[in-house]
């Protein structure tokens, strides 16, 4: 379980609401049903880590 | 690489490719002129040359009969013993020049050979001579000391002739198959290098063609909203890669919002 890749989901519902969640899905090419299923990998956080750093600079 | 890339280096393959052509063609070219002219330069013009000569040394003996014929008139005499000397001189210096120049040793001792028995034909044609003036143009006397005395040079020039024109035959038959040869390694390699660049150019486009096929299958089944089982393996560095890497985020994106709309209806 990807505990960590769930956090980055409810993170980005709570600063951007829905459409955060539908950014970070297109932004990180991993819906958040599969990053539930999927390794918390260092790859991984980081692509979500750049992912939210992108939604949060507004691009 | 980028297809871009792919297809900006095959355009500088052909390029490359037909300029290499052309330049392997003009240097053919000059090779096959360079063999042309030292044929024409040589062998044609010695042989020529030895036809000069042959010519040359007919006409002399025909001088000398017209000596024979017409020699008893003072004025006559003079103009064709004068011919005849000309003639005597043009085919010995001619004689001698081609000498020097031919290469086969054969034809170069030939030459010599005849250099000597026209010398000593001309010996004996100037001793007849003063007998014929000596003994009040006496031809038949005359005749009879120089007949057959031609037969010998003549052989042996004819010998010379021969020989120079098999020679030209046998260097243009050679100049042929090297021509034969050098045109048939020129379309062996221009066409393997086009069946090449064919086959290259081939794989590349069936893969741009096999992967753009695949592109538009996963965008038909997301403009459908069908995502159901839909997975994006479309990669790699070029720009249908890039695309297929776009899709995955639309592909992502659809499925975060189908399951947002899925949690909505449950709430």
């Amino acid at each position: 379980m990807a505990a960590k890749l769930s956090e980055f989901y409810k993170q980005a519902a709570q600063e951007f609401g829905l459409a955060g969640r539908i950014k970070l899905a297109m932004l990180t090419k991993i819906s958040s049903e599969k990053a539930a299923n999927a390794d918390d990998s260092p790859e991984n956080i980081r692509i979500f880590e750049q992912a939210l750093q992108q939604l949060r600079s507004g691009a | 690489m980028k297809i871009s890339s792919k297809l900006i280096l095959f355009f500088c393959g052909v390029v490359a490719l037909f300029v290499l052509l052309a330049f392997a063609l003009l240097a053919q070219t000059r090779t096959v002129s360079a063999g042309y002219d030292a044929l024409l330069s040589q062998q044609v013009r010695q042989a020529e040359a030895a036809r000069v000569v042959q010519v040359g040394f007919k006409k002399q003996v025909q001088e000398w009969k017209d000596i024979l014929l017409r020699g008893h008139t003072p004025a006559d005499l003079a103009r064709y013993t004068g011919q005849f000397h000309d003639e005597e001189t043009q085919v010995r210096s001619g004689a001698t020049v081609l000498a020097a120049a031919v290469r086969d040793p054969a034809c170069r001792e030939l030459l010599d050979q005849f250099l000597v028995a026209h010398r000593t034909m001309g010996e004996k044609y100037q001793a007849a001579y003063e007998a014929y003036v000596g003994n009040n143009f006496d031809f038949k006397l005359a005749d009879r000391m120089v007949r057959g005395q031609d037969r010998a040079p003549t052989d042996l020039f004819d010998q010379v002739v021969r020989r120079l024109n098999d020679d030209v035959t046998a260097s243009v038959a050679a100049q042929e198959r090297a021509v034969q040869h050098a045109r048939n390694l020129a379309l062996a390699l221009s066409g393997g290098l086009l069946f090449g660049l064919g086959l290259v150019g081939f794989v590349t486009v069936s893969n741009i063609l096999r992967r753009l096929g695949r592109l538009k299958a996963v965008s038909d089944r997301l403009a459908r909203a069908d995502i159901e089982g839909l997975s994006v393996d479309i990669s790699g560095p070029d720009e249908i890669g890039q695309f297929g890497n776009s899709m995955k985020g639309v592909h992502a994106a659809i499925e975060e919002l189908t399951r947002l709309a899925s949690d909505a209806g449950h709430a």
